[in-house]
């Protein structure tokens, strides 16, 4: 605890250097950004900057990832108020009160709330994060491959299951996923799987074109398919975005119980903002005195979700930095950004990176800080983003996606496989099938058959490793539990219903 | 049974037995694997069957799902919303201008590609201001290019101006 205390003032004078301080500001910028624009999220912006990382020092690229990751969650909230068509999934839920509240002429108290919710509940997850993290690290060093292997199973099954709307079809994305991360040369023996003969395609499909083509090719192509184009309303703000004293007593405790949930539930793999943003919703819902006013503009209703997205935000760092286990597309971005530095997130990254680690985290503080000050007087300059009208819009990310997935290793087959998974991504959103099981696939597939592996190689081939130990059992039994218990209960009642 | 699937189920069905087709076709090129001398414990065999099982598994299960009549909600629809077919003419110039931009790029450079690649995406998109388009494309093309090649040091092919615009 004091140890971290110290690091995390370490930490600070890292990230206070000129340099870290110019890239943590460009990110914040950068975040909101994409976070406002429609069709661009902030998975899609860091992997198209991740060439930077051939000539950027890790610690002000890391700073500056970081920093667009949290900035989305605000510019993110912006564009569903004013909206109504969320940019981020965390954001939809938001759009439900917030958009409400616009119509009825608070706009700005809906921002307002939003963005403050979004700093106090950010800044708490992040100091919980910086003494929460180290401490996982500490005890996942005990932890053996078997017990990754469980680990990276239960992240599988609840990303895959719990996202979107259909069991199945979040299923369906992670078995798609899971093939693609089969491509290239088998890493212990050197067999070649899915290649073709094509010898590009033995150090495998690279993550960043994937997430680049399934996110903005995919999407580009499905609105291209639909071709509805009319364009959207922009609600007008009047006055600052500001809140009344009023506005201020409600909107106070939801912001501590939407960081209560967010923050826990972004640890524990629970696939993503979606579920968090859904809970706190719900619970301010109920405990609301203004029931009567939700689904007309509750500002409850915008403050807990916002919170719960930031604080969620925020949880996901500690497995992605204590563990090396992302459980979300961005998280999963990230961490491909520290693997290109050949810096590994794990239980050892807080020894052997020490003053990156820690200059990230220190970082994330001081950009919270900086995002308050970017959206809540700066909201006029975001407004006007929204009125690039929608052709320039997508044929700037297009461009933009096609050139981050060439600029990585100056190769044409990047652009080939780039189509192909913006086909699928456009197939995905056809057939509602979710994304984020896809790139979770991608990406922890390999890391699974590499902990199956090291088990076996253990136990000198005998299956029984993979649920010995205390450890996987109980990671399996939660698996049951929350997953698999369910589905059965379900099964049940609609029995029942028939009878 | 099949004959009562919708227009939008037999889109979807399709998209599902091609993902049981995946599963299979991945245990096929697994059986087929040139497994090297001397390998390990573990066969590198071992893992990709348990994938082509689980795809074949869960592709098996949508297509059950979809012949069931619960099909799927697109993306960005509400339950029950009207199905819209899609509009195949305006991906076909999309995927036409990505195409472009992959072709040229090596040949043409980066500012030619990017260029075509932008107008015609805004094409694509419904915007028929063509030359106003072409402006705004090439400014854009020229900026990426300078501000990657320049500014952060990655170079991109140069193409035609390789003399113009300097290496």
């Amino acid at each position: 605890m004091g140890n971290s205390f110290a690091m995390l003032m370490d930490g600070f004078q890292t990230a206070f250097t000129p340099t870290n301080l110019m890239f943590g500001l460009l990110g914040t910028f950068l975040g909101t950004l994409v976070g406002v624009l429609p069709g661009i999220g902030p998975a899609l912006a860091i992997g198209l900057l991740l060439p930077i990382t051939l000539t950027v020092n890790p610690t002000s690229a890391l700073i500056m990832f970081a920093a667009i990751y949290y900035g989305a969650m605000y510019g993110g909230s912006t564009t569903s108020i004013l909206l109504n068509t969320p940019g981020e999934s965390g954001s939809v839920i938001t759009a439900l009160e917030g958009n409400k509240m616009a119509k009825a002429g608070r706009a700005g108290a809906a921002l307002a709330t939003a963005a403050i919710g979004s700093f106090v509940a950010g800044t708490i997850a992040t100091l919980l994060l910086a003494f929460g993290a180290p401490t996982l690290a500490e005890f996942a060093l005990t932890i053996q491959p078997a017990g990754y292997l469980s680990l990276i199973i239960l992240a599988f099954a609840t990303v895959g299951t719990l996202l979107g709307a259909s069991r199945i079809r979040g299923l369906v994305a992670l078995a798609v996923g899971l093939v693609i991360g089969l491509v290239g040369a088998d890493l212990q023996s050197g067999a070649l799987r899915l290649t073709f003969g094509n010898l590009n395609a033995i150090d495998g499909i690279e993550t960043v074109t994937v997430i680049v083509a399934i996110f903005a090719l995919g999407e580009a192509l499905y609105l291209a398919s639909r071709h509805s184009l009319v364009p959207v309303e922009v609600l007008k703000m009047r006055g600052k975005a500001w809140m009344t004293k009023d506005d201020f007593r409600r909107s106070w405790k939801p912001w501590l119980r939407g960081t209560a949930i967010g923050f826990p539930l972004g640890v524990i793999p629970a696939g993503g903002s979606e579920v968090p943003t859904f809970l706190s919703y719900g619970v301010e819902k109920a405990l609301s005195k203004n029931k009567d006013e939700f689904g007309k503009g509750a500002i409850e209703g915008v403050a807990g979700p916002e919170a719960a997205n930031n604080a969620n935000a925020a949880g996901v760092l500690v497995p992605m930095l204590a563990l090396g286990l992302p459980t979300s597309a961005t998280a999963a971005v990230v961490l491909v950004a520290f693997q290109s530095f050949n810096i590994q997130p794990g239980p050892m990254l807080f020894q052997t990176n020490p003053e990156i680690v820690w200059g990230l985290i220190a970082s994330l503080f001081i950009g919270n800080a900086l995002l308050l000050v970017l959206n809540l007087p700066l909201i006029r300059f975001w407004v006007l983003l929204l009125k690039i009208p929608s052709h320039y819009l997508y044929a700037g990310i297009t461009t933009f996606a096609l050139l981050g997935a060439y600029a990585l290793n100056n190769s044409t087959f990047d652009l080939q496989v780039a189509l192909a998974v913006g086909f699928i991504g456009y197939l995905f959103r056809r057939f509602g099938v979710p994304i984020t099981p896809l790139i979770i696939g991608v990406i922890l597939g390999p890391l699974a058959e590499l902990y199956f592996k090291r088990s076996l190689q253990i136990s000198q081939g005998d299956w029984h490793i993979l649920i010995d130990g205390s450890f996987p059992k109980v990671i399996y039994a939660t698996l049951f539990l929350v997953i698999i218990g369910p589905l059965v209960w379900n099964f049940k009642k609609k029995f029942a219903v028939k009878k | 049974m099949i004959s009562k699937i919708s227009k939008q189920g037999k889109g979807e069905l399709v998209f599902a037995s091609s993902l049981f087709l995946l599963g299979i076709f991945v245990a096929w090129d697994t059986s087929k694997m040139d497994i090297p001398q001397g390998s390990s414990i573990v066969s590198p065999q071992a893992f990709p069957y348990i994938v082509a099982f689980f795809t074949s598994l869960v592709g098996l299960a949508l297509v059950l799902e979809v012949l069931r009549g619960r099909y799927a909600t697109p993306d960005g629809n509400e339950p029950g919303d009207q199905f819209v077919p899609a509009n195949f003419k305006t991906m076909a110039i999309l995927v036409t201008a990505i195409g472009l931009h992959v072709i040229l790029l090596e040949i043409a450079g980066y500012v030619v590609a990017a260029t075509l690649c932008f107008w015609g995406v805004a094409f694509a998109f419904g915007s028929r201001k063509y030359l106003k388009d072409f402006g705004i494309s090439l400014v854009f093309a020229g900026i990426v290019y300078f501000s990657f090649t320049k500014g952060l040091n990655i170079n991109l092919p140069s193409g035609f101006f390789e003399g113009i615009l300097g290496k």
